[in-house]
């Protein structure tokens, strides 16, 4: 149905979250589009479930352990663009900068609410994780395993870097300037959440 | 120690006596009580050495125990799929222009925060529902610059484009004004764009080919368009040139080159069927030659995809996809089929702050040469049809139908005319308010009549008798020039395709067959861009055919609103043979109750109607 076309090697950048499903487990999502904002890939998992063993052994260490080590790397391992930089709305997938070489952010607030929603507190998923943050070092309080993260702004975003991994910061900031304008930061994960749902629907 | 003396050694002591008998004498006594040792073997086992015995009693520890839990890795399968990227030769327009920033910051304001393209139902491989689901919003493209236009689209304009775009049969069926044009024009500019498709062929009529080359050029400039037109060489020509992505051809063309549109060497990725009630008629050579064409996409776009019964929304989808829809299957039932192909909005629903439209009915009484005429003519005429008797057919009474309306316009001997009169009067006032008003009419000959009545007025006409080339400059004429105030038009010529918003009265001097051709013809001046409330004045004489007609009417726009609406409606709205008949209160003949009874016939007979009305008055043809 759907026709191949001339290639052209635009830069590719990747989006990462992961859905919490209540009864299914978490579901995964890894989306890579070129810099005009158009799919080159979508990946995802299906249901991830740790079980009690995990649950116990892990602690606090799951989320990360299963966000970023498990689903997290597996996805990003599966691209077959090299996406320069990899975004996440999910704090415990940050982990799997540990595990992966591209450097990735955290995505912590949308653009400044205009003044009509400017009552409506913080957009900031973080905030209600419990973010707290010190000389621009975020500790995430829960679900992220605790890692300490790095904030600062990119674009009229403001995004976290591992603290472990100040390098990508500067790395961030230029690769950032291929997608600036053309793509949201925060929009390419409703249609990684949407398209999450269609393949789940279609394998029922 | 002192003693008691009373005996010696060796005999135990007498009881002391009372001290009645005698005082108590203290003694010495010796107690000395022999003691012998003798041995009995304790000390020595006290004096021995402690013999201590070890014991060993074995104590052996309790097994310790360890359970080994396996931290197994959680496995994780994913499924992959893959998108074509990008064609090289279509890039991003550029950085945003700084106009569109602007225009794009209204749109947030005024937006729906983000309109994504929803794949349609029948497309069922999951990988093309994610490539349309994964696409970006429509207002990312705009935001980016990738996308650009003109003036700013409404929101319920983004929704149709991303109706169409996924979409390998549609019909979108937009009341008129709403800007389906715009809607059909971007969608395929995306799909050229994005690669997908690589040529479009748009079919409409040929009033309204100029129109299209000028909507094209406006909403993008960036694609070429060729139109089909010239001697048949050049045509054949021109249909095998697969260089510029957009060709435009008109209806009565599709017959002319139906052997090169049937053959199998032309194939377009998208056909656009515009006004797509044209093909309404499945036995029509017109529809035969659009249902031939070789494609992949097929759309049908028109404001009235239901003008007489639900056969006609059956004959687009014949085009569309044929099979889908059958004429055996009820209203209710068509509705739900067709739900997921077709986007119908109407401008109440969407655009609420377009100035109103408001309805005026001139219901006027004939004049006294025109009721002396009508009276006779209907007379004879009923009893001329009675007399036919098994011979009558439904063309005799059109015939009887078409006279009577014709007096109800003029009184065919003096001219004189109560509509007129009406008319004359209320063009007055839109004169001297420097105001401008469009006349529709059926037939030529009375907007001919009427044209010389109402010179005062600067009237210019617009119907088939106006060649082709002259019609677009009638229009800028009448656009332009303050002293031109009224346009007469057919309702064959006029009622489609064309923008006349800057007009604020519109006046049906007699009234067309069926609601829907009305309707577009209103829409001409009530439109995107009113500039005020339009005033339709819906002319009618008391107690005449027309007002019967009337009735007719009515019941039709209860019929298109049953079919799109959940609720349903009754399935047999359409006037029936009988019921045609029976304007005369005539018996159905034998032979033509055979031919049956359904309002499928009706809808032959109001086509046959509004032929013989072309045939015989040289009306309004395109």
């Amino acid at each position: 149905m759907i026709r191949s076309v001339g290639q052209k090697s635009l830069p590719a950048i990747g989006f990462l979250t992961v859905a919490r499903d209540a009864d299914q487990g978490l579901l995964g999502g890894y989306l890579v589009l070129n810099s005009l904002g158009r799919p080159l890939e979508f990946h995802c998992t299906a249901p991830v479930r740790a079980n009690r063993a995990q649950e116990i052994l892990y602690g606090p260490t799951l989320d990360p352990y299963l966000c970023g080590e498990r689903i997290g790397q597996t996805l990003l391992e599966k691209s077959k663009a090299a996406p320069r930089i990899v975004l996440t709305d999910c704090p415990p997938a940050m982990a799997a900068r540990f595990v992966v070489d591209t450097p990735m952010a955290l995505v912590l607030d949308p653009p400044a609410p205009t003044p009509e929603t400017d009552d409506a507190g913080p957009h900031s998923a973080l905030h209600a994780a419990g973010e707290t943050a010190i000389g621009g070092v975020v500790r995430v309080a829960s679900g992220s395993g605790g890692a300490p993260l790095h904030a600062f702004p990119l674009g009229s975003y403001r995004v976290a870097v591992l603290a472990e991994c100040p390098e990508d910061e500067p790395y961030l900031v230029e690769q950032w300037a291929h997608f600036a304008g053309q793509i949201e930061m925060d929009e390419p994960f409703h249609r990684i959440r949407e398209a999450i749902d269609e393949a789940r629907a279609s394998s029922h | 120690m002192p003693m008691c003396e009373s005996q010696t050694s060796g005999k135990p002591p007498a009881a002391p006596r009372t001290s009645a008998e005698a005082p108590l004498r203290i003694v010495r006594a010796d107690l000395s009580v022999p003691v012998a040792c003798f041995a009995t073997g304790w000390l020595t086992a006290l004096r021995r050495e402690a013999r201590i015995d070890v014991a060993h009693i074995p104590l052996e520890p309790a097994p310790t125990r360890a359970l080994s839990v396996q931290i197994t890795q959680t496995p994780v399968s994913v499924r992959s799929y893959m998108f074509p990227e990008l064609p090289a030769n279509c890039p991003p327009a550029g950085p945003p222009r700084p106009v569109a920033a602007a225009r794009v910051s209204d749109v947030t304001k005024s937006l729906p925060a983000r309109t994504r393209f929803q794949p349609p139902r029948d497309i069922v491989k999951l990988q093309d529902r994610l490539y349309y689901l994964l696409q970006p919003p429509l207002e990312s493209l705009v935001n980016s610059g990738q996308l650009t236009f003109p003036n700013q689209p409404f929101a319920y304009q983004y929704q149709g484009i991303a109706f169409l775009y996924p979409r390998y049969a549609a019909i979108l069926a937009d009341e008129m004004g709403l800007g389906k044009t715009m809607q059909a024009i971007t969608a395929a500019r995306l799909l050229l764009r994005s690669g997908e498709i690589r040529s479009v062929l748009l079919v409409c009529p040929k009033p309204l080919v100029t129109n299209w080359q000028r909507e094209f050029a406006h909403w993008a400039p960036e694609l070429p368009v060729s139109v089909i037109e010239g001697d048949q060489t050049r045509r054949r020509w021109q249909w095998q040139q697969d260089q510029v992505p957009v060709k435009i051809a008109n209806y009565e063309l599709l017959l002319r080159d139906a052997d090169v549109l049937c053959g199998r060497q032309l194939q377009f990725d998208l056909v656009v069927l515009d006004e797509a009630q044209r093909i309404k008629n499945r036995s029509s050579t017109t529809s035969q030659v659009a249902r031939s064409i070789s494609r992949t996409r097929s759309w049908a776009l028109t404001g009235t995809p239901i003008e007489n019964s639900p056969e006609d929304l059956v004959a687009i989808f014949d085009f569309l996809l044929p099979g889908h829809l059958n004429s055996n299957m009820q209203a209710r039932r068509i509705g739900r089929a067709a739900r997921d192909y077709v986007l119908r909005r109407s401008k109440d629903a969407v655009l609420t702050d377009l100035p109103p439209k408001l309805y005026r009915d001139a219901d006027l009484e004939l004049t006294c040469e025109q009721e002396e005429a009508y009276r006779a003519a209907e007379e004879q005429g009923v009893v001329r049809l009675s007399r036919l008797g098994e011979a009558l057919t439904i063309q005799h009474v059109f015939e009887l139908v078409l006279r009577l309306k014709q007096i109800c316009n003029f009184d065919p001997m003096t001219g004189s005319s109560s509509k007129l009169e009406r008319l004359e009067a209320d063009l007055e006032e839109v004169a001297a308010s420097g105001k401008k008003a469009i006349v529709f009419s059926q037939w030529v000959q009375t907007i001919e009549i009427m044209s010389q009545r109402l010179a005062r007025f600067g009237p210019l006409e617009y119907h088939g008798k106006i060649p082709s080339r002259r019609r677009d400059q009638t229009i800028a004429q009448f656009r332009t020039n303050p002293n031109h105030h009224v346009l007469l038009m057919s309702y064959g010529a006029g009622s489609v395709g064309l923008n006349l918003q800057f007009c604020n009265y519109v006046f049906l001097f007699d009234r067309w067959w069926n609601p829907a051709v009305e309707d577009q013809a209103i829409n001409r001046a009530h439109r995107i861009g009113a500039t005020g409330p339009v005033t339709v004045t819906r002319m009618l004489t008391r107690g005449t055919i027309e007002e019967r007609i009337q009735q007719v009417l009515e019941e039709k726009r209860q019929l298109a609103a049953a079919v799109f609406s959940e609720a349903g409606g009754p399935d047999n709205l359409g006037l029936t043979q009988e019921q045609i008949f029976g304007l005369f209160n005539l018996p159905v003949p034998a032979p033509v109750k055979r031919v049956g009874t359904s309002p499928v016939g009706f809808e032959r007979s109001s086509d046959t109607l509004a032929h013989v009305s072309r045939l015989e008055h040289g009306t309004g043809g395109l």
